[in-house]
């Protein structure tokens, strides 16, 4: 900030501060490729034994390809169906004329702030009515629900800064309103669409409950579950360099994702956003 | 195309904005909605080319009977304050856009871009985009894009107001153009009374939703019904004196003026005196006695304020001359022709 | 104007039903849910009539007469279809066969005489008397351990038993397996010990990681804002992490950090301390690496809030003030905190709700232990209702501790309605058509 202020002891306290974290990110890193002596904590020897998980199954959890397509279809398919409903219902919102507007604004505004995981034992329920537990459609169908609700907010937001006459010419013009929807509005939105199309792939990529509890078998597993399987069940034998390649495969896309996207990211986390 | 508006009203929630308005804009006109802010005149504007929806009353194009119809179908080109072009297309899409939604043949479509392209000027601007051009520029293509199609009425809602003062200048005249040459029938909205005055065959004086007044620039400078169409016209702004008829003059204080021969058989009692700055001054001999209590100079002309011995306060403009300083006390005259008499409610007499 | 309700309301469809099928049922199904006494061995749907020796003693107890009971209890045996198909099960058709030409359609009142039946056969003599006793079971003629589909049977099955029609009512209501409604929830909810200890842990959880969350979060924001812009991002980056990164993967790393194969143990090692968990060797260890865990991903929410908020305020304000010569601490206190106030208090009562609701790291960290120390409202839902040891699944008491949690939710979700400018907010639209 200014020149009138010292800041080497604030970097040394934030740095003591963030050793654990730093160490923790450094050690996840360089031991997926790395042995150590035993008790030693100093990487000894270059290896790629800890990949080993990539291409055979020695996890008996199956397969790691699969669990990654399906992370794929879930954190895509949710993305996708929070958009694309989020982008005409934000529209009706934030501009078109319909009994009860109000209402629904103000549903939305509560839904957005209701703590959804609260629902998760209704909603197992519920999808063993109707037959879609353990299923990747049924996960995907919950989890796009949930997010609706922060989606629509932050697309109306994003509506809201498209000026009135923009759309009052495209109607002067002899346009219908859907047709100025298509035509004039949703390119202005644009932004604000792909950093909300990101912000629910990384959100469905890293969710971990819904399909812990809703999907708890095999065949629909996701990476999360794959990983988490490691570390709940008692049974296996801790080998903290596999479980962190696995890890940091698993997280591979989240922080590609992150470095390319990360100035349309921060407009939706920092917007007084939930997530 | 001649516009009729008979017994318009419009209400938001329970208030009551524009109650029966009636309005007849001629073929080929161009009328200016003048008036203060929160007069209803943007509303009556939004309403004409149907954003807004009339809560009572009809609208006639010509012939036509537009009241129920959705804006797409009522054929008004309409020219926003801050021109809302389509940030996302060129220039030439923007134009295009409205034979677009017509489904118009692409050969026609880009005749016609050309031709109005050509009448407002900016045919080398058409592969550029909204964010590249100026203020003035953005005003061409707004118009372009709102005669393409060639609407049967044309708004301006406060075309002018987002450019600087040299450019509103310069489209004050090119906008009178265009409308000329297109020989459309057009509506300005507008607070600004010079560019109504300047650019429009008749004014349409707006207060609380009523027409105050409805007639030719120069007529309802010089012939205003009352003190506020007297008081909206006119820079610097006409000064308002209390007088009583005595003697058959309008007394003042202590000094006395002349009433013309007109006023003469109408006036008596008390009375209101519009007297405009540049009919007050010492070519037109003494009378008013009063110390000089505000100076400005503006290059071509002075101004001066004189605060009359009863505390009224008259204006005047003057060709630059000597100056007269702050404090001066000076004797001079009113054309008593040109004073405008108002009762105490403040009708004309 | 009918045509613009169509389609303000064909773009809200889509979302409409997605909304009320997966979040408004949910929250009314939760009500019903936390009213019954769903659980695995109920199953979610109908059940079955089956009456059990348990329910027999549980009823003797209360109502039913004493000849009901004798009746149930020492019901007769019949050689019937059913009975010698099941001999056949246990044994061969030969015997079977024997037993029906000796004895078919005989009707004992004791198992004695049953014995006795089966010790007559000669062919396929049956040695054992063990072999016997359990042979006879086969026989029995009663209602009891015998499953019925509907209602209508069960009765059928006791009325042939010769039961009193004022007994059945209350034999029906214990046999049936599927669920019931029940306010046996609710009390059980404010009766037990460890419902209190769950809320008191959730307390002692929320208060201890909001304060961490808001403290810390203070302190990046401010100390990282008098920072040259390069060092200052870096450190932002490694603390905004925490919340990019998959939950998962995140706590994977605070095991290795705690765990006895972890760091910690291994760095302490060289000090003679003998390595062990860390995270789960006491509760004073589990609480701390618990809220830390929390507090280090909340704690960056409230940095980029909190970063945001004091980008806003205008340099000029700060250069004057240090040329009226206020010290960095002045600055910040009366500068800096006070244009936090707002970031602050939504920070504040957004997180409070999802501490409050969420259980996701903690159930990867501690998953409530040791010993139930870090066991919090929501993780007990979780446990009760979805997840447990005991393999029994009570749906319907998980219900009733979500049902707490959604109703604290609505409430707080609607005030939160109130920090908006409700009126701007469905200000109409201006395209009035």
């Amino acid at each position: 900030m200014t020149s009138n202020f010292r800041s080497l002891p604030v970097i040394t306290l934030l740095t003591i501060l963030s050793l654990p974290l730093v160490i923790m990110y450094a050690f996840t890193l360089v031991d997926t490729v790395t042995d150590a002596e035993p008790g030693s904590l100093i990487p000894s020897v270059f290896t790629l034994h800890h990949w080993r998980f990539l291409w055979d199954d020695t996890t008996g959890r199956g397969s790691v390809w699969i669990a990654t397509i399906n992370t794929f279809i879930f954190a895509g398919s949710t993305a996708a169906i929070v958009c694309a409903t989020s982008l005409t219902s934000a529209y009706a919102l934030s501009r078109l004329n319909f009994p009860a507007r109000r209402f629904f604004l103000a549903g939305v505004i509560i839904l957005h702030a209701f703590p959804t995981i609260t629902l998760i034992i209704a909603i197992f329920l519920i999808l063993q009515f109707l037959g879609l537990f353990d299923t990747l459609i049924g996960v995907i169908m919950v989890k796009a629900a949930l997010e609706l609700p922060f989606g629509i907010w932050v697309m109306k937001g994003f509506y809201d800064t498209v000026p009135w006459e923009i759309e009052m010419a495209g109607v002067q013009d002899g346009a219908s309103r859907f047709m100025v929807w298509r035509k004039l509005v949703l390119p202005q939105v644009q932004p604000g669409l792909s950093a909300l199309l990101i912000f629910s792939f990384l959100s469905g990529w890293s969710e971990f409950i819904l399909p812990l509890v809703l999907a708890p078998g095999s065949d629909a597993q996701v990476l999360s579950t794959y990983l988490a399987y490691f570390l709940l069940d008692d049974s296996l034998e801790v080998d903290f360099n596999l479980f962190k390649s696995v890890g940091l495969f698993y997280a591979l896309p989240v922080i590609l994702i992150y470095l390319v996207f990360q100035k349309k990211l921060m407009n939706i986390y920092g917007g007084g956003s939930k997530g | 195309m001649q516009l009729r508006l008979e017994n318009f009203t419009k209400t938001f929630e329970s208030l009551t904005v524009i109650d029966k308005l009636n309005l007849t804009v001629e073929s080929g006109e161009m009328m200016a909605l003048l008036g203060p802010s929160g007069c209803g005149k943007s509303t009556t504007l939004f309403t004409i080319c149907g954003i807004h929806r009339m809560n009572g009353g009809t609208l006639h194009f010509g012939d036509r009977d537009v009241s129920d119809l959705p804006s797409q179908k009522r054929n008004v080109g309409v020219v926003f304050q801050n021109y809302a072009l389509y940030p996302h297309m060129s220039i030439r899409e923007n134009i295009a856009f409205p034979l677009r939604v017509q489904k118009l043949d692409n050969a026609t479509i880009t005749r016609k871009v050309g031709e109005i392209a050509e009448l407002v000027h900016i045919p080398e601007l058409l592969d550029r985009r909204p964010a590249q051009l100026s203020g003035g520029q953005q005003q061409r293509v707004a118009l372009a894009r709102a005669l393409v199609r060639q609407p049967d009425v044309l708004l301006l809602d406060e075309p002018l107001a987002n450019l600087d003062a040299k450019l509103r200048l310069e489209m004050r005249s090119e906008i009178r153009r265009i409308q000329l040459e297109t020989g459309i029938t057009a509506i300005l909205v507008t607070h600004d009374q010079v560019e109504a005055m300047s650019m429009c065959d008749r004014i349409a004086l707006m207060k609380d939703g009523k027409i105050v007044q409805l007639s030719e620039p120069d007529q309802m400078y010089n012939d205003p019904v009352d003190t506020f169409v007297a008081g909206f016209l006119g820079n610097p702004p006409i000064a308002f004196l209390d007088a009583t008829v005595v003697d058959g003059q309008f007394r003042v204080g202590d000094n006395g003026i002349a009433i013309s021969d007109a006023l003469q058989p109408k006036v008596n009692g008390q009375v209101q005196l519009g007297i405009r700055p540049e009919y007050f001054g010492p070519q037109f001999g003494t009378g008013m006695q009063g110390q000089i209590s505000f100076v400005e100079t503006q290059g071509r002309e002075d101004l001066y304020n004189v605060t009359l011995p009863n505390g009224a306060v008259l204006r005047s403009i003057q060709p630059a001359g000597p100056r007269l300083k702050l404090g001066d006390t000076v004797n001079w005259g009113i054309a008593s022709d040109h004073a405008l008499a108002f009762t105490p409610e403040g009708t004309r007499i | 104007m009918p045509r613009f309700h169509a389609l303000g309301f064909g773009f809200l469809a889509p979302a409409m039903i997605v909304v009320t099928l997966f979040f408004l049922a949910p929250v009314i199904l939760t009500v019903f849910f936390a009213f019954t006494n769903m659980s695995t061995s109920t199953g979610i749907t109908g059940g079955e009539y089956l009456l059990t020796q348990s329910d027999l003693r549980k009823v003797k107890a209360s109502s039913v007469s004493d000849e009901t009971y004798d009746k149930l209890e020492n019901a007769g045996y019949v050689v019937d279809e059913a009975g010698l198909a099941r001999l056949v099960e246990a044994r061969d058709q030969a015997t079977a066969d024997e037993l029906a030409t000796l004895h078919g359609g005989a009707q004992f009142s004791s198992r004695r005489d049953m014995e006795r039946a089966l010790k007559d056969l000669r062919v396929n003599r049956i040695r054992s008397t063990r072999e016997r006793k359990a042979l006879a079971e086969l026989f029995t003629s009663s209602v009891m351990d015998e499953r019925f589909q509907t209602k209508d049977e069960f009765r059928a099955a006791l009325t042939a038993a010769g039961i009193p029609e004022a007994d059945q009512r209350i034999l029906v209501k214990v046999a049936y397996t599927g669920w019931v409604w029940t306010t046996e929830n609710m009390k059980l909810l404010f009766s037990l010990d460890s419902s209190w200890r769950y809320a008191m842990n959730t307390l002692f959880y929320v208060v201890l990681t909001l304060s961490f969350n808001v403290g810390f979060g203070l302190f990046l924001a401010i100390s990282t804002f008098y920072l040259p812009p390069t060092i200052a991002n870096t450190f932002r980056t490694i603390w905004f992490l925490p919340r990019i990164l998959p939950p998962v993967l995140y706590v994977l790393m605070w095991y290795w950090l705690t765990w006895d194969t972890g760091i910690i143990s291994s760095f302490m090692s060289l000090f003679g301390v003998a390595p062990r968990n860390w995270m789960l060797d006491t509760a004073t260890n589990a609480w701390i690496v618990v809220i830390l865990i929390n507090g280090f991903v909340g704690a960056s929410l409230g940095m980029i809030l909190f970063s945001s908020a004091i980008k806003t305020i205008p340099a000029s304000m700060l250069y004057a003030s240090e040329v009226d010569g206020a010290n960095r601490w002045q600055q910040i206190r009366y500068i800096i905190l006070p244009q936090l106030r707002w970031p602050i208090l939504f920070t504040s009562s957004y997180q409070t709700l999802s501490l409050l609701t969420s259980f996701e790291y903690i159930l990867l960290a501690t998953d409530g232990g040791p010993g139930g120390a870090t066991e919090v409202w929501a993780l007990a839902a979780y446990h009760t209702a979805l997840n447990n040891y005991g393999g029994n699944l009570q749906y319907g008491l998980g219900a009733a501790y979500a049902l707490v949690l959604v109703v604290i939710g609505i409430v707080t979700s609607v005030l939160y309605l109130r920090f908006f400018n409700f009126k701007d907010l469905v200000a109409k639209p201006r395209i009035e058509q």
